[in-house]
C-alpha cells in the first residue's frame, strides 16, 4: 500500500479509473498540463493525452454543461471546478440540467458524471477561496453529494462516485490536501456512497462530522480522552445519501451529541441531521443536539481560523451537552 | 464631445500602435499631451512597477499571503487610468488591477492595507490580498469569481445614462474571462442600452495555464464586439500611449452619447499567475524573455529620452521618490495593526440582526479562553 495525502491520492484515483474504463474523461480549467491549481490532476494529461483530459475554456457553466452532454453521449465525465465558490456560474447546469434529467426524461436520459470541487476554509483565501456550498447540493434532489476527509476514503469514494450512474457533487476539503498521509490500497477500492466511517471509539458522546472539520474534530476528541471523556467521532463521508442509521445507532447508545461543520449554521446540513435525530430518538437523548458551525457570515479574510469550528469551540459545545 | 473624425479604426487585424518598440512616435497624428502629463504617466509606470514588486517581497516575506502579478501590464493600467475622470467616471477592475487603482489615486496605503489585512484596508480585512476598492474614488471593490463584475459595471453604465450625469463606467477583466457567460450576457446588455462603458480585456494570452487559443477560436477578443453591436480595438498594450490614446477616445465617445466599446489591449504577464502558481509548467522561459523586451517602461522611457524629458538623473530622481512614497505608505499600513476578530460580524447587513449577535458574543467566549 502506498502512503499518500488527500490530493494524490485523488489524482491517483483518477488516473486509475481512466485506465481501466476509457470513457472516463477529466475536464476543467487548469487540468491538462498545469495538473490542476492543485496538482489533483498531476500526470493525467502526458499519459492520457488532450482529448481525455481536456483543458477547457474558463466557463463553469461550459464545463458542467459539456458534462452532462458528454455523460448523455456515453462518456463519463469527472469534471472539476477549481474552487466550490466558483460553482455558481455553472450553478444552473447542475442544477436543472444534471439534477433533473433522469426524473425529467422518465428515466430515458441520465447523467453519469462527477463534478470535484476543493472546498472549506482555514487557507487564507477570503470568502471566495473557502466556501463549503454543500448545502445547495444536499438540497437539490436528484445530485449526490459526497465529502471525504481522508487520502483513503478519497479513493474508495471517488472510484464509487465515477462508476455510479447519477451526478456526482464530490467535495475535497482543501485544507487537508497535504495534511497527512495515510496507507491508500493500491487495487481496486470502494466505498459505498452513504456509509459513515467511525473514526473514533466512544462512549460517553458522539462528534458527527464531515470535510475539512473532521480534523478539528479528532482533536477534539483527543483532548476530551487527556480529560477521560470518551467521545465517538463518526464521519459521515456521504451527505446525500447520509448514513442515518450509523447516527441513529450510535446516538441511541450514547444519548448525546454535537455536530461539527464549517458551513454557514443556519440551514445547514448538519441542521438536517440534529432534526433527524429529534424526530426519531428524542427519548434517547440526555441533551439536546448542538451544532457547532460557520457563522452566518461571509467568509472572512483576516479572521480565517476564527471562522472555523476550531477545537475550543467544540470543546465549549462538548461541555455544555455533558453539563446539561 | 465626440470628434468628427475618429482617429482609430475599429477592429484592425494589426493591434494599434503609436511608439515603436524603440520608442520613436509613430502616430498618424501629433502628439497633444503637455510634458507634464507625460512625465506624470511615467511616473504612474514607475510607480505601479515598483508597487508590483513591493508586494512580491512582501508575499516572500510571509506578511502577505497573496499576490497577483500585474508586471508587464502597466502601459494598460495607466493608459486607462490617465483616460477617466477620477473620482467622476467608475472603473470596475480585477484583481491584477493593482497599477490600474493606484493610478486613478487609490493612496498606496489603502493598497497595502488591504494585502495585509490592516486596520487602514478600507475593505476591512474581509478579502484576500489583490482585491483593492475605493468608493471615495468609485473604484468597485474587485471580487474574485471572473467575470461576475461585468453585469454589475453595465448596470452602473446604465444608470449613468438614464441619470444623465456625463459619467463613464470602464471595466476591465483577462481573456479568460471572455469565455464567461456573464461576460456575454453584460457586452449585450451594454450594446443594447448604448450604456456609456468601456469593457477592457488585459489580454495577457493566459488564464493562469490555459493559453489564448485554448480559450476561443477567435482570432482576438475585439472581433467578439461586432456581433454584441460595438466597435472593437485591438491594442498593443505594451505601448502606454497607444492604450491611452484610444481609451481616451472610447471613454469621451461613450460619454457624449455613442455607446459602448470593448478594447483589447494586448499584454504579457512576466510573472506567474499569481503567487500559488507555477508558470514553468506551462510556459517556455524563453517566450517570457522575448515579451520583456517589449516592457512598456522601457518603451516610454526612450520616448522621453528622444524628446529630452527624461536622463538619468532625472530617472534616478523619480524612482527614489517613488520608492519612498512606498516605503512610507507600507509603514503607515502596517502601523495601524490588524483587523480586530469581532470585525468579523459587521457589515452582514445594514444592522448587525440579533442572531449575529448571539454569534459574536459566543466567538468572544472562545477567545477569551
Ligand atoms: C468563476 C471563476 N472560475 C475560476 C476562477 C479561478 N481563477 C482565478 S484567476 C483565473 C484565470 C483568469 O484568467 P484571465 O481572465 O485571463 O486573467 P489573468 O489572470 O490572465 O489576468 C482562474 C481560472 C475564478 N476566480 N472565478
Amino acid at each position: 500500500m502506498a502512503q499518500l495525502n488527500l490530493v494524490q491520492s485523488v489524482a491517483r484515483t483518477l488516473a486509475s479509473e481512466m485506465a481501466r474504463d476509457e470513457r472516463v474523461v477529466v475536464l476543467g480549467e487548469d487540468v491538462g498540463k498545469r495538473g490542476g491549481v492543485f496538482l489533483a490532476t498531476e500526470g493525467l494529461f502526458d499519459r492520457f493525452g488532450p482529448d481525455r483530459v481536456i483543458d477547457s475554456p474558463l466557463s463553469e457553466a461550459a464545463i458542467l454543461g459539456a458534462a452532462v452532454g458528454m455523460a448523455v453521449h456515453g462518456l463519463r465525465p469527472v469534471a472539476e471546478i477549481q474552487f466550490a465558490d466558483y460553482v455558481y456560474p455553472g450553478f444552473d447546469q447542475l442544477v436543472s440540467q444534471a439534477a433533473k434529467l433522469r426524473y425529467r426524461s422518465g428515466g430515458q436520459f441520465y447523467a453519469p458524471m462527477v463534478v470535484r470541487m476543493p472546498a472549506g476554509g482555514g487557507v487564507k483565501g477570503g470568502h471566495h477561496h473557502s466556501q463549503n456550498p454543500e448545502t445547495h447540493f444536499v438540497h437539490t434532489p436528484g445530485l449526490k453529494v459526497v465529502y471525504p476527509s481522508s487520502p483513503k476514503d478519497a479513493k474508495g469514494l471517488l472510484t464509487t462516485a465515477i462508476r455510479d450512474d447519477d451526478p456526482v457533487v464530490f467535495m475535497e476539503p482543501k485544507r487537508l490536501y497535504r495534511a497527512f498521509k495515510e496507507e491508500v490500497p493500491d487495487d481496486e477500492y470502494l466505498v459505498p456512497l452513504g456509509k459513515a466511517r467511525v473514526r473514533r471509539e466512544g462512549d460517553d458522546l458522539v462528534l458527527v462530522s464531515y470535510g475539512g472539520s473532521v480534523a478539528e474534530t479528532l482533536k477534539a476528541a483527543d483532548a476530551l480522552a487527556e480529560q477521560g471523556i470518551s467521545a465517538q467521532v463518526l464521519d459521515l463521508r456521504s451527505l446525500l445519501p447520509w448514513d442515518k442509521e450509523a447516527v441513529l445507532e450510535v446516538v441511541a447508545r450514547v444519548g448525546r451529541v454535537v455536530l461539527v461543520s464549517e458551513a454557514p449554521k443556519t440551514a445547514g446540513f448538519i441542521s438536517e441531521v440534529a432534526a433527524t435525530i429529534s424526530e426519531e430518538v428524542l427519548d434517547a437523548l440526555l441533551a439536546p443536539p448542538v451544532r457547532v458551525a460557520g457563522f452566518d457570515t461571509p467568509y472572512p479574510y483576516a479572521q480565517d481560523r476564527a471562522y472555523l469550528p476550531g477545537v475550543n469551540r467544540i470543546l465549549r459545545a462538548v461541555q455544555a451537552v455533558l453539563d446539561y | 464631445m465626440i470628434q468628427e473624425v475618429q482617429r482609430f479604426k475599429p477592429f484592425s487585424a494589426k493591434p494599434i500602435a503609436l511608439l515603436s518598440e524603440a520608442g520613436e512616435w509613430r502616430g498618424p497624428f501629433d502628439l497633444d499631451l503637455t510634458e507634464e502629463k507625460l512625465l506624470t504617466m511615467y511616473r504612474d509606470l514607475v510607480r505601479a512597477r515598483l508597487l508590483d514588486e513591493r508586494l512580491g517581497k512582501l508575499q516572500r516575506m510571509g506578511k502577505t499571503s497573496f499576490v497577483a502579478p500585474a508586471a508587464g501590464h502597466e502601459g494598460a493600467h495607466i493608459g486607462v487610468a490617465h483616460a477617466l475622470r477620477p473620482g467622476f467616471d467608475w472603473l470596475f477592475p480585477y484583481y491584477r488591477d493593482m497599477g490600474m487603482v493606484l493610478a486613478l489615486g487609490v493612496p498606496p496605503k489603502e493598497l497595502f492595507a488591504q494585502s495585509l489585512a490592516t486596520r487602514a484596508d478600507p475593505n476591512k480585512g474581509r478579502q484576500m490580498p489583490a482585491h483593492p476598492g475605493s468608493a471615495a474614488l468609485n473604484v468597485f471593490t474587485a471580487a474574485s469569481p471572473i467575470a461576475s463584475h461585468l453585469g454589475p459595471a453595465v448596470g452602473a453604465a446604465i444608470s449613468m445614462k438614464l441619470r444623465g450625469t456625463g459619467q463613464v463606467a470602464v471595466a476591465s477583466f483577462g481573456d479568460g474571462a471572455t469565455s464567461e457567460g456573464d461576460f456575454h450576457a453584460a457586452v449585450n446588455f451594454a450594446g443594447v442600452q448604448g450604456a456609456p462603458i468601456v469593457l477592457v480585456c488585459e489580454n495577457n494570452r493566459y488564464a493562469i495555464s490555459v493559453d489564448f487559443h485554448k480559450q476561443t477560436a477567435s482570432e482576438n477578443i475585439a472581433v467578439k464586439a461586432h456581433a454584441y453591436g460595438m466597435p472593437g480595438y485591438v491594442v498593443d498594450g505594451m505601448d502606454t500611449l497607444a492604450c491611452y490614446y484610444v481609451m481616451q477616445e472610447v471613454v469621451e465617445r461613450a460619454r457624449s452619447g455613442h455607446g459602448p466599446a470593448l478594447v483589447e489591449m494586448v499584454v504579457y504577464r512576466y510573472g506567474a499567475h499569481s503567487s500559488a502558481d507555477d508558470d514553468a509548467r506551462y510556459r517556455p522561459r524563453e517566450e517570457v524573455q522575448r515579451w520583456r523586451q517589449r516592457d512598456p517602461l522601457r518603451r516610454f522611457k526612450a520616448f522621453l529620452e528622444r524628446r529630452g524629458l527624461l536622463d538619468d538623473a532625472k530617472e534616478a530622481a523619480l524612482r527614489e521618490s517613488a520608492e519612498a512614497e512606498l516605503a512610507a505608505a507600507l509603514k503607515e499600513a502596517e502601523a495601524a495593526g490588524p483587523v480586530p476578530t469581532d470585525w468579523l460580524f459587521d457589515d452582514v447587513y445594514a444592522e448587525r440582526p440579533a442572531f449575529l449577535e448571539e454569534q459574536r458574543a459566543q466567538l468572544e467566549g472562545v477567545t477569551r479562553g
